[in-house]
């Protein structure tokens, strides 16, 4: 499992490799954490290579949301796969973090 | 009530009159009087009313009707027997007074004998009449403690009955009570004793009420302690049995059927405990009465050595254990449901669930008793046996691991390979993995309260079309399940993690279950899927 980091139009994208659960989460959390640190306003997660997610997936994304609503920042999530899609849904998520279809849907809703 | 001296109003505009009456009276009763009706009605409001009044009709400002009128419109002074005397004499003016509700009528002038024997009679009447009133009162407040006793025993019947199920690519059972209103203490049980097997049993407390809840929880109890580690149904069936029978000063007792099933093999150990035959349905259709009896009602004869029997289960077979409260349901003119009729729903039934088979039955006597009837508790148990001995190796994984969190990934490697192996499809396999990820972090960190290192056991098999996922954990006694569900629709701000993960393995599962087996808690899941 790893993350890959890199900015697409100024804006910070996480891509997460394999699974996102309760062992591989906390190097998403940590990666992001540096990112807004360092001053990013707005993160985009993007699910093409991500196998799965569990709740400790879900965690780092509401994490993210508290870290960056005071600063005015959000974070969006793209091309999740049926079962993170299901997960947004049945966990709520879905109506707190805007979800799309492409990583350049994703950025251009920030720019 | 018999020693009071009893107390007369007498109501007259004339001393003389007055006079007259409480003179003849004054011996044998405590005598009061009034001038006026405002006097009269103020006596009877007092703190000390009379027990009777003699109403004078023909007074001033107030006439004795109205003074009867207003008395016996006045809850506090209705049941003050009220005589009319008056030199009037009509019988009009006798059909008024008795239509306003006066007790008697007599006519000036009067006769000793004839006063004081109508009084006495008056006097009498009143006072059966509050013995009867009493009594009722008493009748009332009876009732209703037995009511309450009867619900209070309801809910701890209710209350011991398991609503969540064991479950197993084996077998699949279910059950339902459906309480009297009155009658009643039918229980049921299902529990794993070890991996491989599991109890059932279905009983009938004699009485109802209270003592017949807590004898039927005294032998749930002692069925279930005494199967965690007695193998033979004979052997529980007679422990049971020698407890109840101790002290039994009620003199109840209970019918039971309790079964020991190898999951694997098929082999039922049952033992009949003056419980009503079983039925078993072959997968070919074919029909067995269970008819074999292994002793007594329990707790009628200590001491007795109760027999075992056994029936091999073959896939596709069917058993279904009820209480007599199902074939001796009546309909109002007195026809009962019957076994022939039981025996035809259960035989003509195909490609149903147990769940299905239970509410058929139910709905079946139900329809057959007509309205607002049941006199007796309705319990069906059926039990469907699917399983044949596991050929194919690869069709189950199963393993231990340690309560650490690093060792998650382990299983979910392990889960990769099986479910690739087995074709599962993309979308069921991640959902697999989260569920497996949620469940054993929450049991890793939150299952013990001591820092030795425990054994986590994982077990993954595929039955047809589903895959079934056991997790045995010998932490802390939790059902997952139970947790409240967290708010989906909270904001970002008060959002927290709380409970989500078992929400959403709840919601992404066709069924999940948990219970508690000897020392352990199990929680199985099962997901249908499509091979690729």
């Amino acid at each position: 499992m790893s993350m890959e980091t890199k900015k697409e139009q100024g804006v910070f994208v996480i891509s997460p490799i394999g699974r996102l659960d309760t062992n591989t989460s906390p190097d998403a959390e940590r990666l992001i954490v540096e990112a807004i640190d360092s001053g990013e306003k707005n993160v985009v997660m993007d699910y093409t290579s991500t196998e799965y997610i569990s709740s400790a997936g879900l965690r780092v994304v509401l994490k993210t949301a508290k870290l960056l609503k005071p600063k005015g920042g959000v974070i969006v999530v793209c091309n999740g796969n049926e079962q993170i899609t299901e997960v947004f849904e049945i966990s709520g998520f879905s109506g707190m973090v805007a979800s799309f279809n492409s990583l350049e849907e994703a950025v251009s809703s920030l720019n | 009530m018999v020693d009071k001296i009893q107390k007369i109003l007498v109501v007259d505009d004339e001393r003389l009159n007055i006079n007259v009456l409480v003179e003849l009276l004054k011996p044998s009763y405590k005598m009061m009087a009034a001038i006026n009706g405002q006097q009269a009605i103020k006596a009877a409001n007092s703190n000390s009313p009379p027990d009777l009044i003699l109403l004078d009709i023909m007074m001033p400002e107030m006439d004795g009707y109205e003074v009867c009128k207003q008395l016996k419109n006045d809850p506090k002074t209705k049941d003050i027997p009220i005589i009319f005397v008056t030199a009037m004499g009509q019988e009009e003016s006798e059909a008024k007074g008795l239509d306003l509700g006066a007790a008697d009528y007599l006519t000036k002038p009067i006769s000793p004998a004839i006063v004081e024997a109508r009084v006495k009679t008056q006097l009498a009447l009143k006072q059966r009449h509050e013995e009867l009133k009493s009594a009722y009162k008493i009748i009332e407040e009876q009732k209703k403690r037995m009511q309450n006793e009867l619900d209070v025993g309801r809910e701890i019947q209710l209350a011991m009955v398991p609503s969540i199920f064991p479950a197993s690519h084996m077998y699949n059972i279910y059950a339902s009570l459906e309480p009297a209103r009155e009658v009643g203490g039918d229980f049921y049980d299902v529990f794993n004793i070890d991996e491989e097997h599991v109890c059932f049993c279905v009983g009938d407390v004699s009485g109802k009420g209270v003592p017949a809840a807590l004898f039927m929880a005294m032998a749930k109890t002692l069925i279930k302690s005494r199967a965690s580690n007695d193998p033979s149904t004979a052997s529980i069936v007679t422990h049971v049995n020698d407890e109840l029978s101790q002290d039994n000063e009620g003199c109840l007792f209970v019918t039971l059927f309790v079964c020991i099933l190898n999951t694997l093999t098929g082999k039922v150990l049952t033992t009949n405990a003056g419980h009503n035959p079983p039925i078993l349905r072959r997968a070919n259709g074919v029909i067995e009465l269970l008819k074999r009896l292994d002793g007594p009602v329990v707790a009628a004869i200590e001491g007795f050595a109760y027999k075992e029997g056994f029936v091999q289960l073959n896939k596709g077979d069917s058993l279904l254990i009820f209480t007599d409260g199902v074939t001796e349901a009546d309909t109002a003119h007195g026809e009962f449901y019957g076994d022939p009729r039981l025996v035809s729903l259960f035989e003509n039934t195909e490609n149903r669930s147990p769940k299905q088979m239970v509410e058929q039955i139910l709905s079946d006597v139900h329809e057959f008793e007509g309205q607002g009837r049941q006199a007796d508790d309705i319990t069906v148990m059926v039990l469907d046996y699917l399983g044949e001995m596991q050929s194919e190796q690869d069709k189950t994984i199963s393993f231990q691991v340690t309560n650490a969190l690093n060792e998650i990934e382990k299983v979910v490697d392990l889960f990769d390979e099986f479910a690739t192996n087995n074709k599962v499809n993309q979308k069921v396999k991640s959902t697999i993995s989260m569920a497996l990820d949620d469940l054993l972090t929450n049991v890793v960190s939150y299952g013990y309260n001591d820092e030795q290192q425990h054994k986590i056991g994982v077990r993954i098999s595929v039955v047809e079309s589903s895959i079934v996922v056991v997790i045995t954990d010998d932490g802390m006694p939790f059902n997952p399940f139970q947790m409240e569900n967290p708010n989906t629709k909270a904001s970002i701000e008060e959002r927290d993690m709380g409970g989500l993960g078992i929400h959403l393995v709840k919601k992404m599962f066709d069924h999940v279950a948990y219970h508690r087996n000897i020392e352990k808690n199990v929680v199985t899941l099962v997901k249908q899927f499509t091979a690729k």
